[in-house]
């Protein structure tokens, strides 16, 4: 027998097939993109990055670090980012614990509280997103006006925002300062939690968190201290001078409600498949557990739970990826996220192609790493080769 | 062996004659045929089979209908990037609006009252859709022959770089960006609108200084956005900005109380506060953020086509300046009280050619539009509901800014 010349041998082939399709899809982009740039040039339009050096000349409504008009595009752009980010970390942990919550309701025994489950479902899942963001946006614009706010101690709510005491520090310091903190605290919980330090004894396990927490709060008070704004008090509280109320820490209406309507809408759907996952246990898992003579509480905090979160973690993270889009409906009640700004940048700049091209690798890299660490988790959590089968 | 006589990787090589360009008569193969070595056991097999199989009856598998789809759609796409590659040229405009017999013009989504704004009957009406008109006439000699397009704001510039519509005239001002960047070419300005601040009445400002520290909303992504920046900076205050993309939603928060202060475009305010539900309750400051001078824009590169833009416009407020009217018109064309007025009206010869259109286009015009000044009113002015007075946009006599050029 002849041996097999190598286009016919099938992996050969295979790979010369991706191969070329490869190379015609890049053909294919490189090809358009030549064609608009010629087109473009051929119009007199000018097209290329340098603009993102320019200064914008508009303000930022919202931004963690201080914007100003003569900023350039891409300062802007990334506090557009910024903005997307946080929305979408408040919007996801939010939505996850009243998720949590509203699937528990729903797969729990008690009557009342799987109909107050289903109820909140119906009603949130069924509305679509920018109505609902209409509505709590209004709401929260509806409140009184400055001169009547309703007041509780120092904490403020108006129409305009929630303004509560704050320290007359830098954002930046603040944001730095509270990571710190939350950093400690997660240590703390390793030291008490992970196997790794079972051996150690409890009481030099206490001295240990205890030395991580003052760490932690004095790291948060060096940094705080080095944001602090000249000749001002430290506490700042809100008062009202003359049209507004100034001083303390104010939260737009804007962020709340956007907040709100993604936590209330993502719950909806983060609860059923929190329920889902629920009802994936199976029964025998739990009798079992019940037959060791686990309180209830065990049953569903070593059996229950491990086994309803491995089952929902794959379904979880196409919704979160979902719910990080759906930030972007900022901009109909104008709060400044990523697609805000790109939008306000295409009016202004007129650079239409650039601006949707960071637009889409902007979310592009977003989203793909948040599945990417979600999936890693969720490799290291499923159930492993070995596990699957016949019992042994 | 299968049943033929054949091996199995020359089942292979047959499917390879499902060739799926066979329809358009093309020969498209991504692998090359096989060697001479190969070739001859192939004859050998027919031989062996008695005729050559024939591939066309053999079932189609995956794989060749997966190969078939991605040909196809890479062809498709060759093909629709070449075709795009090719578009109208520019320079000729007057050439293919008498071409089409038709203007083509962009609208608002009729909403746009006052400048572009359809009736109950869906007629469009407005001082942007009359100088359309008034162009449309120059060209055609028609008022009716003018279509037009309803196009959002995003859609302008591509809309009229694309050529979807001929001229575009949509209350755009004229900025240095879309002169340069854009590549657009402007006529004289048509309209000169002032960019103007509302305020809640039970604040009692007197002025925007005296609303430092307050909020102000504005609508993204326009102009107003930034004249509101180096407004603030130039009488030193600082405001809350409150940025929203869609007029219904920016209008919302203002009368909701989200914003003590409303900054926008002078006429598109005076709407606004005209439809609210109170209108008393809201006060104009005196302030006069910025002049935004409303132009036409058209395509770099045809010079013809700016010129009769601007004739028309100056051949309106001409008529305006020489008390021509669409009523008296026809008397002035029998008796001309001066040389000019005879040649604008094409009693002479000399108005239209160098234009490329005829002598008597300006007397189409002011016959079957009006001059600059009965627009304005039948638009904006007192015969429209807005009441609004001519303030900048009067004629240089009436202590306003527009003036026509010379007629000689």
């Amino acid at each position: 027998m002849t041996t097999i010349p190598f286009w016919r041998r099938k992996k050969i082939r295979r790979q010369v097939l991706q191969g070329a399709f490869l190379a015609a899809i890049a053909a294919i982009l490189i090809i358009g993109a030549t064609t608009a740039q010629r087109n473009l040039s051929a119009q007199g339009i000018s097209s290329g990055f340098g603009f993102l050096w320019r200064a914008t000349g508009w303000e930022m409504g919202t931004s963690l670090l201080r914007t100003s008009p003569g900023d350039p595009y891409w300062w802007f752009i990334f506090n557009g980012i910024l903005n997307t980010l946080l929305m979408g970390f408040v919007g996801l942990f939010c939505a996850t614990l009243l998720g949590l919550v509203i699937g528990l309701a729903r797969s729990s025994k008690n009557a009342p509280a799987r109909l107050l489950g289903t109820i909140y479902i119906e009603i949130f899942r069924n509305i679509p997103l920018i109505v609902q963001l209409f509505f709590w946006y209004a709401v929260v614009t509806q409140l009184p006006n400055p001169r009547n706010a309703i007041q509780i101690g120092h904490v403020m709510l108006t129409g305009r925002g929630l303004h509560f005491p704050g320290l007359n520090v830098t954002v930046l310091s603040a944001v730095v300062a509270i990571a710190i903190m939350i950093a400690a605290l997660f240590v703390i919980l390793w030291i008490a939690v992970a196997r790794r330090f079972g051996r150690v004894e409890s009481a030099r396990r206490r001295l240990l968190g205890l030395g991580v927490l003052v760490t932690g709060i004095l790291g948060a008070a060096v940094a705080l201290s080095w944001g602090r704004i000249p000749e001002t008090p430290l506490v700042s509280l809100p008062e009202l001078r003359g049209l507004n109320i100034r001083g303390g820490f104010q939260l737009r209406p804007e962020i709340y409600a956007l907040a709100f309507a993604i936590t209330v809408y993502g719950a909806a759907y983060i609860g059923e498949i929190v329920r889902g996952g629920f009802k994936s246990v199976g029964r025998g898992q739990v009798e079992a557990a019940q037959a060791l003579g686990l309180s209830p509480w065990r049953v569903f905090s070593r059996v229950r739970m491990p086994l309803a979160v491995r089952a929902m973690l794959p379904i979880l993270i196409n919704q979160y990826v979902w719910l990080i889009k759906a930030t972007t409906l900022g901009i109909a009640v104008g709060f400044s996220d990523f697609f805000m700004v790109i939008a306000g940048s295409i009016t202004h700049s007129g650079q239409t192609l650039e601006l949707i091209g960071i637009l889409m690798a902007g979310f592009l890299i977003i989203n793909f790493s948040l599945a990417a660490v979600l999936n890693r988790v969720n490799r290291a959590i499923a159930l492993k080769g070995k596990q699957i089968g016949v019992a042994q | 062996m299968g049943a033929d006589g054949r091996r199995p990787e020359e089942y292979l090589y047959d499917r390879r004659k499902h060739n799926c360009f066979r329809w358009l008569h093309l020969r498209l193969t991504l692998f090359p045929y096989p060697r001479r070595q190969k070739r001859k056991t192939r004859r050998e097999t027919q031989a062996a089979a008695g005729s050559r199989p024939n591939a066309c009856k053999q079932m189609p598998t995956r794989e060749w209908a997966m190969n078939c789809f991605l040909k196809t759609g890479i062809a498709a796409g060759i093909l629709t990037l070449s075709a795009a590659g090719a578009f109208a040229g520019n320079g000729d405009t007057l050439k293919t609006v008498k071409q089409r017999g038709e203007l083509l013009c962009p609208g608002h989504n009729g909403s746009y009252l006052g400048f572009a704004e359809t009736d109950d009957r869906g007629n469009w009406k407005g001082i942007d859709i009359e100088l359309c008109r008034a162009i449309g006439t120059a060209i055609l000699g028609d008022p009716s022959k003018v279509r037009i397009i309803p196009l959002s704001w995003e859609q302008r510039w591509p809309s009229l770089q694309s050529g979807d519509v001929d001229i575009m005239i949509k209350a755009s001002g004229g900025t240095l960006s879309r002169d340069t960047d854009l590549n657009m070419q402007f006529s004289n300005s048509y309209y000169l609108g002032t960019t103007r601040v509302l305020a809640h009445k039970e604040l009692e400002l007197e002025s925007l200084k005296d609303a430092e520290g307050g909020t102000i909303c504005v609508m993204a992504g326009t102009s107003q956005e930034k004249q509101l920046t180096s407004y603030l900076q130039q009488i030193g205050i600082e405001m809350e900005v409150v940025a929203i993309e869609r007029t219904s939603e920016l209008e919302g928060a203002y009368f909701s109380g989200r914003c003590d202060t409303y900054i926008q475009w002078g006429p598109v305010l005076a709407v606004s506060r005209a439809a609210s539900n109170d209108p008393e309750a809201h006060v104009m400051l005196p302030d006069i953020v910025a002049l935004e001078p409303s132009v036409m824009l058209m395509r770099q590169g045809d010079d013809n086509w700016v010129d009769i833009a601007n004739w028309t416009l100056s051949a309106l407020l001409f008529a305006e300046q020489e008390g021509i009217t669409s009523e008296n018109i026809d008397e002035m064309k029998a008796n001309p009280p001066t040389v000019e007025v005879g040649k604008f009206l094409g009693a002479t010869p000399g108005m239209g050619a160098g234009l490329g259109l005829s002598d008597d286009w300006a007397y189409n015009v002011i016959k079957k539009v009006g001059n600059y000044s009965e627009i304005f009113e039948r638009s904006l002015g007192q015969e429209s509901p807005y009441k609004m007075d001519r303030e900048l946009t009067a004629l240089w006599k009436d202590g306003g800014v527009l003036f026509p050029y010379i007629i000689d």
